[in-house]
This record gives C-alpha cells, sequence and structure tokens, in this order.
C-alpha cells in the first residue's frame, strides 16, 4: 500500500521543480504585469495604487508606443522575407554533394551561436562613418558615406543586416534537413517529362517545403519581436526613436523612467501579441499537418 | 552549359561565404593591429605590425578575468542545476501517468515562445524582492525550467523499448536504479544536445545579466564588453574592443568547432532558444 501511494505521486515529484521555476519565472510574472498593468507604480507611488486602465489609455495615446510599434512591423517584416530568401538560396546551393561543404555550412551558421553583443561590437565597427570599412567598400562603388546607426533613416537598415547576418544560417539549416526529406522520385519524373530547374523549384520544392517555411517564418516572427541585444548595443532605440522596439521600449519606461505600472502594461500587451499570434500559427500548422497526412506525403 | 551553371553555383557560394566570414575576419584582424592603424583612411587589410597588446589592455581597463570566472560558475553551474530538474520533468512526462499529463505539457511548452527579456520588468522585481540583485543566482533563477530541456529529453526517453524497462523491474532494479543506469545512458545524444544549447545560450545572454548585475561581482562576459565599449571613449579603443570580442567569442568558437555536428543538429530542434 505503501509503495502504490509512492508510485502514483512520484510524477509529480519528479516535474515539482521544473513547475515551481515555471510557475516563479513565467507565470506569476505574467500575472504580476496583469496585475500592475492596472496600476499606478512608479518613483512618485512605489507602491502600487488601482488605476483601472489608465496606464493602457496613455499608451495608445503616447505616438511613441504607435511608432515603436510600426519599427518592430517594419524591422519584422522586412528581415524576415530577406533572412528566410538567402536562407533557402544557400540551402539550395548546398543541397548537394559539394567539395568542402562542412565547411561552407559552418561559415555560415557561426554567427547563429556567438553572442550577440559580440556581434554587435564587430559590426558597430563596420559600420563605422569616416574610416569603417564598409563605408570604403561603397564608396568604391561611388556610394557617399554613409552615418549608418546615427542617421535615423539607416539606423534600422544596419540593424536589418546584423539580424540576417546573424540567423540566415540557422534557418539555412532547418531548409537542408526539410530539403533533404524530399521525396527524389518526383524530381526523376519532372526530369522526365522535360520540367525545367526553375519550374521544378516553382511546382515540387516550394509547396513541398512549405510546411517547414511556415515553421521558420512563426519562429523568425516571435523572435523578432523579442530582439533586445542589438538595439540596446548598437542604437539605444535612436536616434530620435527610429530604431525603439517592443523590449526596448520596456526597457525604457521601467529602468529609464521608473514606471513599472506602465512598463507592465506594455509588457501585458507584447504577451498578448505574442499568444495571437501563436494561436494563430498553430491552427493554420494544425491545417498544415493534416493537409500532409491526408496528402499521405514522405514519411517523416 | 551545364558546367557553366556549375560554375556559377560555386562562385555565388563564395561570395556569400566570403560576406559571412567576414566579420570574423576583421575582427581577429583589427584586434592583432596598434591602435593607430584603424585610422588609416585606406583599410589595412592585415595588420602592419602584428601584437598581442590589445589583449593584455583589455584586461587593465576591465576585470576581464573576473567576467570570464562569473561566466564560467554561472554557465557551468546552472548547466549542473538544469540537468537535474530537466532529467526528472522529462523523464515523468516520457515513461509516467499522472492525471492532466498533457495539459501540464503544454504549460510548459508556452515557456518556449516568451523570451526572458519581455518579463523583465516583474522578473527583476521577483529577484530584487529576493534580496538577489547582483548576484549570479539572479542571472541563473529564470532558467532553472527549462522547456527546451524537457522536451528535448522527453523525446529521447519516449523512444526506450517497453521492454528494456520491464526486464530491469524484473531484475529488482528501481525506478530511480533504471533512470540512473539505464536510460540516462542510453539517450547521450539528447544530454550533448542541451548541454550545447543551454552552455551556448548562458554564455551569449547579455539582456538579463546586464539589467540584474550592478558590480563586477556578478557581471558576465558579454556585460562586460559592453562596459568596456562605454568606457573607451575614444575610437582609438577599437583594436582593444575588438580584442575583447574576440576573447568572447573565440571559447565558443572552438566549442563549436568540435561538436559542430551535434551543434547543428541540437540547434535544429531548439528553434527558440532558452
Amino acid at each position: 500500500m505503501h509503495i502504490k501511494i509512492k508510485q502514483k505521486s512520484l510524477p509529480w515529484f519528479f516535474i515539482l521543480p521544473t513547475f515551481f521555476f515555471l510557475g516563479m519565472f513565467t507565470y506569476y510574472p505574467a500575472l504580476k504585469s496583469l496585475y500592475l498593468s492596472f496600476n499606478s507604480m512608479n518613483v512618485v507611488n512605489p507602491t502600487p495604487i488601482f488605476t483601472g486602465l489608465d496606464n493602457y489609455i496613455s499608451i495608445f495615446k503616447t505616438p511613441l508606443f504607435w511608432q515603436v510599434l510600426k519599427n518592430n512591423l517594419f524591422y519584422a517584416g522586412i528581415t524576415m522575407p530577406l533572412t528566410l530568401g538567402l536562407a533557402l538560396i544557400l540551402a539550395l546551393l548546398l543541397n548537394r554533394k559539394i567539395f568542402g561543404d562542412a565547411i561552407y555550412k559552418a561559415s555560415v551558421y557561426y554567427p547563429n551561436i556567438i553572442p550577440m553583443a559580440a556581434a554587435s561590437m564587430v559590426w558597430l565597427y563596420i559600420f563605422l562613418p569616416g574610416y569603417g570599412i564598409l563605408n570604403y567598400l561603397f564608396s568604391k562603388l561611388g556610394i557617399p558615406n554613409i552615418e549608418w546607426v546615427t542617421n535615423h533613416k539607416t539606423a534600422i537598415w544596419a540593424l536589418i543586416i546584423v539580424a540576417i547576418w546573424k540567423n540566415a544560417g540557422y534557418y539555412m539549416i532547418i531548409f537542408l534537413s526539410g530539403l533533404q526529406q524530399l521525396p527524389l522520385d518526383v524530381y526523376e519524373a519532372a526530369e522526365i517529362d522535360g520540367a525545367s530547374k526553375w519550374k521544378q523549384f516553382w511546382s515540387i520544392t516550394w509547396p513541398l517545403l512549405s510546411p517547414t517555411t511556415f515553421f521558420v517564418f512563426i519562429i523568425a516572427v516571435i523572435n523578432s519581436f523579442q530582439s533586445i541585444d542589438q538595439i540596446y548595443l548598437m542604437t539605444r532605440g535612436g536616434p530620435s526613436n527610429a530604431t525603439n522596439m517592443f523590449v526596448y521600449y520596456i526597457y525604457q519606461v521601467a529602468f529609464r523612467f521608473w514606471d513599472f505600472g506602465k512598463a507592465s502594461a506594455l509588457t501585458v500587451i507584447l504577451l498578448l501579441l505574442l499568444l495571437l499570434f501563436t494561436l494563430f500559427a498553430f491552427t493554420f500548422i494544425e491545417r498544415q499537418v493534416f493537409y500532409q497526412v491526408g496528402g499521405g506525403s514522405s514519411k517523416k | 552549359m551545364m558546367k557553366n551553371s556549375n560554375w556559377a553555383r560555386y562562385i555565388l557560394l563564395l561570395v556569400l561565404i566570403m560576406i559571412f566570414l567576414f566579420p570574423l575576419y576583421w575582427m581577429i584582424i583589427t584586434a592583432l593591429k596598434q591602435p593607430s592603424e584603424v585610422f588609416s583612411i585606406i583599410p589595412k587589410w592585415l595588420p602592419e605590425h602584428w601584437t598581442f597588446q590589445n589583449f593584455k589592455d583589455v584586461f587593465q581597463i576591465v576585470p576581464f578575468g573576473r567576467y570570464y570566472f562569473n561566466t564560467i560558475i554561472l554557465v557551468f553551474g546552472l548547466l549542473i542545476v538544469q540537468l537535474v530538474t530537466v532529467t526528472l520533468a522529462a523523464y515523468a512526462f516520457a515513461r509516467m501517468d499522472f492525471k492532466f499529463k498533457d495539459i501540464l505539457f503544454m504549460i510548459l511548452l508556452v515557456q518556449l515562445m516568451i523570451a526572458p527579456q519581455t518579463l523583465v520588468v516583474p522578473n527583476y522585481l521577483t529577484v530584487s524582492s529576493l534580496g538577489l540583485l547582483d548576484t549570479k543566482i539572479a542571472i541563473g533563477l529564470p532558467y532553472v525550467a527549462s522547456a527546451i530541456g524537457v522536451f528535448l529529453l522527453r523525446q529521447a526517453f519516449s523512444a526506450i523499448p517497453k521492454e528494456l524497462e520491464d526486464a530491469a523491474v524484473i531484475d529488482g532494479c528501481s525506478t530511480m536504479g533504471f533512470l540512473l543506469k539505464i536510460a540516462i545512458p542510453l539517450i547521450k545524444p539528447s544530454y550533448l544536445a542541451f548541454i550545447l544549447i543551454s552552455m551556448t545560450y548562458h554564455w551569449n545572454e547579455f539582456f538579463w545579466p546586464l539589467i540584474v548585475t550592478d558590480t563586477v561581482r556578478a557581471r558576465t562576459l558579454t556585460v562586460g564588453l559592453a562596459m568596456l565599449a562605454e568606457s573607451s571613449e575614444s575610437s582609438a579603443a577599437w583594436t582593444t574592443l575588438m580584442a575583447a570580442t574576440l576573447m568572447v567569442v573565440l571559447p565558443i568558437v572552438i566549442f563549436f568547432m568540435i561538436f559542430q555536428k551535434s551543434f547543428i543538429k541540437s540547434f535544429m530542434t531548439s528553434g527558440l532558444k532558452g
């Protein structure tokens, strides 16, 4: 009897540490943000005072909030297709036995595993106006000096370039594994029918790869809405908020202006955006998976 | 015609790879230059006078040795704790039956979607109220529960055949005995994958350590790098900064070269790190 009870409660002991810390640092903080978002808590009132929707109203009335949202959408909207496109091109180039392919993969992949803090430093140096290497190379092409991170028009592009360089290798690897699962016989049939490589790509590779593309797209969106290191280190959200994005904005409101109520409301808004997007993605994925099983294509 | 397109492929690939490798090359070369060489209008592709002085200078300007120490303690300390929590939870989800198992697993997986920096405000308040600000524990605490770790190991534990467990039980093996002596050794590759993910992530992490640390007591390498960047007022310090950056990057690149295959495999499954 004693042993039976012990056996029954054993799994609960096993998952207890994980769920204790999951609760403490994921779920409790999410609920705490929700609670604080209805309160005023700042330098003037260090203890929370209930203020209803005041924080949200003030946020929606702040033009900066809309600019942050716009910046984030622009950043994600440009970075994603460029990164995924480049990753797919690299995957297609490397999806065959060529001499030294392991070295090529590593060369494209290494930016993904180095710290963003380190990447930001190198790129700041590459982007340097005056004697930076990028401007030197551009001058050879007749392009005038660009003040990459200090010009409000180009700063976000500097961040985009770094993000593409940092992440393309990772997505390339995912695309490669997707490509390697495609059925070869379909290509052979297409070859016999005389379909060009271009046609083969658009009518076989691209549609069959769509679950992979979609998976990668979800990760890319979720990650880009939570970017922070490169923004903090390269532009500090500037110049004049041209690169201010969600997490940096939360940081500013909380740790520069010490307005924890408003920062909590921003956290809730970001969490809701991520949640909505994930729900949307999951329903879509379910359909995708269903389609795949129904179509009875290749086994995993 | 066929030959030509193959050549075009190769050239395109080489150009792209050179672009990808360039920042690493430029980091290394600049770290080995003398500070004045940075100012040259025509950039020097190789140092005129090779020097290791920049690396020594880094240690003069910021307590880089201390940052290394802090980072190594954090990375390994957290890893040991995570290995315990992750193993137990993964084993329970893979091979035990209990109420609400599927729902609890979904609840755990939500963590994959939310990067820790998003919850920086409430977590800062928590850590602060626990009196843990400016400690290595504060940096590691939010990561003790690792959804990605549980996810990876659960997959592997589930793949162990039931017959093996039954046989062990008949031989008088307890659950713990089976877990420690049979199950864990069987899924070593998945452990390696998780170890690589965890170590890289925490070596690289910047924002959360920045927020919860105030002094050299707990600051990690990436935060120290930012401190160095802020302390170098004149741009002459680029060579020092690149030397420091290289010292932050080098261990991870070497680590990567040793475990390249497992790295690529394990990061593929992780997607959203953590």
